[in-house]
């Protein structure tokens, strides 16, 4: 897909120590895309650029997605997948939610502490990482067909457990991740651009960062310079689920309950974001500064779709098409010219959006 | 021969430098099969030595040894006084590139220990200096920031060796270094690899490719059936003589005839006919073949013989239309077709028997008798709608399946046992029944007999014998001079040209001498 795009990209930077923090440019490529949605949006409604939508509509709502897409990149760029993650979103808080909640709002009457709640949460994203990381690392099973047995096992779980119930009245232990803004900034987008940041970083200063890149990359190599592979691999499944889990708290915290099927779907839009940011499906490439201007940018679409007041049933056709597109696009433009090719994905993205809007 | 006095020698000089390698008696066994028997060797510090034999003769074991991936059944084994699993002591680059291609080359050089910061995070500028450093001395100093899928294959070859340098190791061990390099970057790689000499790195270099060991190695070790043949200094050495030593005596061979004799009297060859079957001109493939002609007579067998990267095995591929040649004609029967495309290959008569059964031959999933049909799926199908749609008959197959079992001897259990099953000899009559199953008019043989036990090659002998006599022509593409037991003449290649030709007549030696070139 999109596997050559970073070749034209010095990776040990060239040009000084800021450029290197952001290992190249493929990383920031979209920025132009973004700059030119974001002029095309201001344009388009006058509600867009302003403090409260971008901070509130477009951040932190993108905030899950953006924690999603970190955990499921660095598992692709090893060379390995987990579509599980989205069941994981409602499992972890509705178990520990029903531990929590009273009776009345359809607890169990176990009424625990919320804080214990949250490391219940935590706990199970732990076990089913664990349970993945088994299945694939050590067993050496088929990802794909491993993580959609878990999606289908954790979703039918939460269907049970919750009998298809909504849970509200949850406690603030849980939902003031979704109220907080420390200066003005929603904390889930703090927390977003944490676990962002936290794994940049982790991918481009720790030595297990870089055996992730030598796992895809080549994995005969990874072995013959000691890399431990299996362990490498079931740690990462781990730190997915974990990750995924916190996705579940945010999103619960945003909406102030949990539903049986809250981040149905989802995996789907985390795939897209991380291909169009420039993650490499064959894993080995890819870096998690440019997933993340990948999230902001299908972020920005949604808003813009929502804005100029596209009927809402034709939302997700609209989203789909311009996701597809960007993708047609970036693969085009990665048998050409890395840099100039990557900016022609933007003005195509822009233009398929201004198209679908007319049809609309 | 003068190899016999040199018998077990190691380097006659008067005092000798203190051993970096020391190999003390060392057996190694694999199930029944022993792959080392009884071999001493050492290399003293500082010395470039090489390392022969032909396939099997336990070289690739003896390279698991000194890198510390087996251990020794008895005996010992010492890189500077310790084992070799222990120190680390061997950095091996290995055919096939163990680089990362979308990593930068300075993070390829330094996989093994990441330089750290202040906070244990690594620090890109040092690990840059550091592989520059690494680099500086091959004066590729500024390919350090570049990825290694950007740079060449030689400068990739020279970065896996900086890798193997950066662990400071005690012995570099490089194998068949030049496979994959076309002539000119291999010369590159010489001068390259001969500045190690001036570094003073203990080297032990694989290869098949004789001239590059005279070119490069102070000294080599033969090593013929697992056991250690001769250690000298190559100048005492003579080609001939290091040739010899590879081969040895020849034994009795089930398909050659005297034993005795070190000529190849052939065995009672199949008569030729007249008039040219297959016709080869000026067939060049970037490169790996360049501007080979040849031409097979009805019901002749030709061997095509070289050492690998010779070019014989794209030769074989390139017939088949597997690839598509630069130029050059091939015609079957004076008819010239499309290279290039397999079908096409099919139609103008070429049945084609790969040179690995398990990559290219078979779909181990699937009946024997599909299998030896794959390639006649369209010559058995029967239209059911004229040109819309064919059938293939179940009864059809099955039928065809029998015919080919016969003629090549297949033995299973019944036409729908899974070709998976069946043994390594029945596999390869498969294999070979499937290139037959469209009635070809010539066949292209790679590498018959590889892996395969000695009944199932003599019944495959008598096979291609029949073939032969009904007057289709075979091509018979191998480096194992049992292979071309009915060839009229064997074609050696060398680097992609026609080298010498070998009538009816010629030894084991002779052979190997011409696979290398020589005179």
């Amino acid at each position: 897909m999109s596997a050559r795009i970073s070749s034209g990209t010095p990776s040990v930077g060239t040009s000084g120590a800021a450029f290197q923090l952001f290992g190249g440019l493929r990383q920031i490529v979209l920025l132009p895309v973004i700059a030119l949605l974001i002029v095309f949006g201001s344009l388009v409604h006058p509600a867009f650029l302003t403090w409260n939508n971008v901070t509130t509509n477009i951040l932190a709502a993108s905030a899950v997605l953006a924690v999603l897409v970190v955990a499921e990149s660095m598992l692709i760029i090893a060379g390995k997948f987990d579509l599980s993650l989205q069941s994981l979103v409602a499992l972890a808080p509705m178990i520990s939610a029903i531990l929590v909640v009273p009776v009345e709002s359809y607890g169990n009457g176990l009424d625990l502490n919320p804080i214990f709640g949250l490391v219940v949460l935590f706990a199970v994203g732990a076990a089913v990482g664990i349970l993945n990381g088994l299945l694939v690392a050590r067993l050496n099973l088929n990802a794909f067909i491993v993580t959609l047995a878990m999606l289908i096992l954790l979703q039918g779980i939460t269907l049970g457990i919750s009998r298809g119930k909504t849970i509200y009245n949850l406690p603030d232990a849980y939902t003031f991740i979704g109220r907080a803004a420390p200066l003005g900034v929603p904390l889930e987008v703090w927390i977003a651009l944490a676990v962002i940041a936290v794994a940049a970083w982790f991918l481009r200063f720790s030595v297990i960062g870089r055996q992730i890149y030598a796992i895809g990359g080549n994995v005969d190599a990874a072995r013959a310079t000691g890399v431990k592979v299996e362990r490498v691999v079931f740690g990462l499944f781990v730190v997915a689920s974990l990750l995924a889990s916190l996705a579940g708290w945010l999103m619960t915290a945003r909406i102030a309950s949990v539903t049986a099927n809250q981040g149905n779907g989802i995996i789907f839009t985390v795939f897209a974001a991380s291909v169009i940011g420039g993650i490499d499906l064959n894993g080995g490439r890819g870096q998690i500064l440019g997933a993340a201007t990948g999230v902001l940018l299908l972020g920005i679409i949604q808003n813009l779709l929502v804005l100029s007041q596209v009927p809402a049933f034709w939302v997700m056709a609209i989203y789909g098409a311009v996701i597809l597109l960007s993708l047609m696009l970036s693969a085009a433009a990665s048998s050409g010219g890395a840099i100039l090719g990557s900016i022609w994905i933007g003005t195509g993205g822009v233009t398929g959006q201004a198209k679908a809007g007319e049809r609309a | 021969m003068s190899v016999d006095v040199l018998q077990g020698r190691t380097m006659g000089q008067g005092q000798l430098p203190a051993p970096m390698i020391e190999v003390r008696a060392v057996s190694k066994n694999f199930g029944p099969t022993r792959a080392l028997i009884d071999v001493s060797i050492s290399v003293a510090s500082g010395e470039m030595r090489a390392l022969v034999g032909r396939n099997g003769a336990g070289k690739s074991t003896m390279v698991s040894l000194l890198t510390g991936l087996l251990a020794p059944d008895r005996g010992e084994l010492l890189i500077g006084g310790m084992p070799p699993a222990s120190a680390q002591a061997v950095a091996c680059v290995y055919q096939h590139s163990r680089l990362v291609p979308a990593m930068s080359v300075a993070e390829n050089i330094m996989m093994g220990g990441y330089p750290r910061g202040t906070w244990g995070q690594i620090s890109w500028p040092r690990l840059r200096e550091a592989a520059s450093r690494e680099l500086e001395p091959w004066g590729l100093a500024n390919i350090a920031s570049r990825l290694v899928e950007e740079i060449d294959p030689v400068q990739a070859k020279v970065v896996e060796i900086c890798r193997a340098l950066a662990r400071s190791p005690r012995v570099v061990l490089l194998d068949e270094p030049t496979a994959g390099l076309d002539r000119r970057d291999a010369e590159r790689l010489f001068d390259f690899i001969g500045q190690l000499k001036e570094r003073a790195v203990t080297l032990i270099y694989v290869s098949h490719h004789l001239d590059e060991i005279y070119r490069l190695c102070d000294s080599a070790t033969v090593l013929r059936d697992a056991r250690h043949i001769v250690t000298a200094k190559l100048g005492d050495l003579p080609k001939q003589a290091l040739i010899d030593a590879m081969v040895g005596q020849q034994t009795q061979s089930p398909f050659l005839g005297h034993s005795d004799s070190k000529t190849r009297s052939a065995v009672e060859l199949p008569r030729v006919e007249e008039g040219i079957r297959l016709e080869v001109k000026g067939l060049t493939v970037t490169q790996q073949v360049v501007d080979v002609d040849l031409a097979v007579r009805r019901g002749e067998c030709v061997g095509i013989a070289g050492l690998e990267g010779s070019g014989k095995a794209e030769f074989g591929s390139a017939l088949a239309g597997l690839i598509k040649p630069d130029a050059g004609v091939v015609r079957i029967d004076g008819e010239s077709f499309r290279l290039g495309d397999v079908r096409a290959a099919l139609r103008a008569g070429i049945g084609y028997v790969p040179q690995n059964r398990h990559a290219q031959g078979m779909v181990t999933l699937l009946p024997v008798s599909e299998n030896a049909t794959m390639t006649a799926t369209r010559m058995l199908a029967r239209p059911l709608i004229p040109g819309l749609l064919d059938v293939l008959f179940q009864s059809d197959r099955e039928k065809a399946y029998e015919r080919l079992a016969r003629q090549w001897q297949i033995v299973a259990a019944s036409p729908q046992q899974l070709i998976g099953e069946l043994s390594g000899g029945n596999q390869q009559k498969c294999v070979m029944a499937r290139g037959l199953a469209t009635d070809p008019k010539v066949l292209v043989l790679q590498n018959p007999t590889a892996g395969i036990d000695v009944a199932a090659k003599a019944s495959i002998m008598r096979s291609l014998r029949d073939i032969l006599a009904r007057g289709a022509s075979v091509v018979v593409i191998s480096e194992d001079a049992d292979d071309f037991a009915l060839c009229s003449r064997v074609v050696v290649l060398n680097r992609g040209r026609v080298g010498r030709e070998l009538g009816a007549e010629w030894s084991e030696g002779e052979l190997v001498a011409a696979m290398q070139g020589v005179e």
